[in-house]
């Protein structure tokens, strides 16, 4: 089959039908933010279990619980729990119990995606991709900002 | 299933470890009751969460539409929770299931990573600018800005559920006809290896710079209500940029991952995600999410489209209900 249009035409014609080998730059990608999500999660599920078998607890899990479903609004969450609510990252200070612990699993999970893309961005380089190269650098530079402020 | 577990030893292992640390909390609980939960009943909230969050990763790795756009509707319409809570927690079951599966995505090849980062700029940028004003509204506008959330997402909800129906006209290997002049520079290209042909399949991606206006539209739109992105993802790469049906499933996983990212972060620094509430939703959708990539490669992912589209249909009554209740403090019977 043929058609007038050659850029048409060379998207018909990519090219055997073997089983296509996907890129590195993708490969690299994706799996750096699996396994950066699988260590989230474990992290997650100590902060859980920490959450409910230490004996003292930075905020108690039943009164954060009954509070949601109560409908209190976040800052009244908060104001109840320890005062005031936090603004930054507050569960950096917080890491040897269950609240922070948890939020930082999934803070890290979050955070992955900038390894992942800056891990894409050297191999697209490589494929000689520079324009998805530097849409990759734009995309981690936003996602930095994003954490940072 | 077993062949799956075998295959994916880190699925197994997350799911024992899920099972055993449950088993813990609730063996051995430290925490202590208020008037409005038991130690028990706060238990049985958590293991619940993970148990519907494992059922609503699968089903929205399947049809490629994240987590959020069940999640934070049924939650919003449903319970008395904060609005901005649910909107954050529904930020992490919207991105967890999609950074997950980017590895089987990206190894299968059924993600494309040119494609990807194309259409996640303009998604990024939309998300940080909705969830800012989300903030922004939760702390001058109270309960008014609460009516307003609920009123305008039910009315989201019916103009997704609408499209989801008129989209019955998808194709999963669209025919390209014409390639615009910007679309040929960018030059989209790819393929994959289809399994339930048995062969290659090459496409090439058109209307770019439409679509790219569409993403940064449905990126704040997402970012403002904590549904993620999905659900227009994946209509957006098939009716208007004409990529394979398949393709922009796994691409709207990635991309969902890839917008949230930075959507969330202005909710952990404010304090609105509260790990409690939101890690068996995350664990859930993590779990879920590797198993629902898995499938995905074998399937024919139309089916979840009818059950979305009830769901989306019902919801949208319920918040448009609670929205005018709020805002002009009248009464509406449903259940």
């Amino acid at each position: 089959m043929t058609h007038s249009d050659p850029d048409l035409q060379e998207t018909m014609d990519e090219g055997p039908d073997d089983k296509p080998v996907p890129p590195f730059s993708g490969i690299i990608y994706g799996d750096i933010i699996y396994w950066g999500t699988i260590l989230a999660t474990l992290v997650v599920i100590a902060g859980s279990i920490m959450t409910f078998v230490a004996k003292s607890s930075y905020i108690d899990p039943t009164y954060l619980l009954s509070s949601i479903w109560e409908g209190k609004s976040v800052e009244a969450i908060w104001k109840g729990a320890v005062g005031a609510q936090p603004d930054g990252h507050w569960y950096l200070s917080q890491l040897s119990n269950g609240a922070g612990l948890t939020v930082a699993g999934i803070a890290l999970g979050v955070f992955s995606v900038i390894p992942g893309i800056i891990g894409s961005a050297v191999y697209l380089f490589k494929e000689k991709q520079f324009l998805y190269g530097s849409l990759a650098v734009i995309a981690a530079i936003i996602t930095i900002y994003a954490v940072v402020v | 299933m077993p062949e799956l577990l075998k295959r994916i030893p880190e699925l197994t292992a997350l799911i024992v470890l899920t099972i055993v640390a449950y088993a813990i909390m609730g063996l051995f609980s430290e925490v202590h009751g208020t008037e409005v939960l038991t130690p028990f009943a706060a238990w049985a909230i958590i293991v619940g969460s993970f148990v519907i969050s494992f059922l609503i990763a699968i089903i929205s790795v399947l049809g490629g539409v994240g987590g959020g756009v069940i999640f934070t509707p049924i939650m919003l319409g449903f319970t008395s929770v904060d609005t901005l809570l649910v909107r954050s927690t529904g930020l992490v079951v919207a991105m967890f299931s999609g950074l997950v599966s980017s590895g089987p995505f990206m190894r299968t090849g059924l993600a494309d990573i040119r494609l990807v980062f194309y259409c996640a700029i303009p998604i990024i940028i939309g998300a940080m600018i909705g969830s800012h004003f989300a903030i922004s509204m939760a702390q001058n506008m109270g309960e008014t800005g609460d009516a307003i959330v609920r009123l305008a997402l039910g009315v989201v909800l019916v103009f997704i559920a609408l499209m989801f129906i008129l989209g019955g006209s998808k194709t999963e290997y669209p025919q390209l006809k014409y390639i615009d002049k910007f679309s040929q520079k960018m030059r989209l290209k790819s393929s994959y290896w289809e399994e339930s042909l048995n062969k290659t399949i090459h496409y090439r991606a058109t209307r770019a710079l439409l679509g790219g206006f569409l993403f940064f539209v449905v990126g704040c739109i997402g970012g403002f209500f904590g549904l993620g992105g999905g659900w227009a993802v994946v209509p957006v790469l098939n009716l208007v940029m004409a990529v394979p049906l398949k393709v922009s499933a796994a691409c709207s996983g990635v991309l969902l991952a890839i917008g949230n990212a930075a959507a969330i972060w202005p909710y952990i620094i404010k304090g609105a995600l509260i790990g409690v509430f939101a890690a068996p939703w995350m664990i859930g959708q993590v779990v879920g999410g590797i198993l629902g990539a898995h499938i995905l490669t074998k399937i024919k992912a139309g089916f979840v489209r009818n059950i979305l589209i009830v769901l989306l249909f019902l919801t949208s009554i319920k918040l448009i209900a609670r929205g005018v209740e709020t805002l002009f403090g009248i009464n509406i019977p449903l259940v």
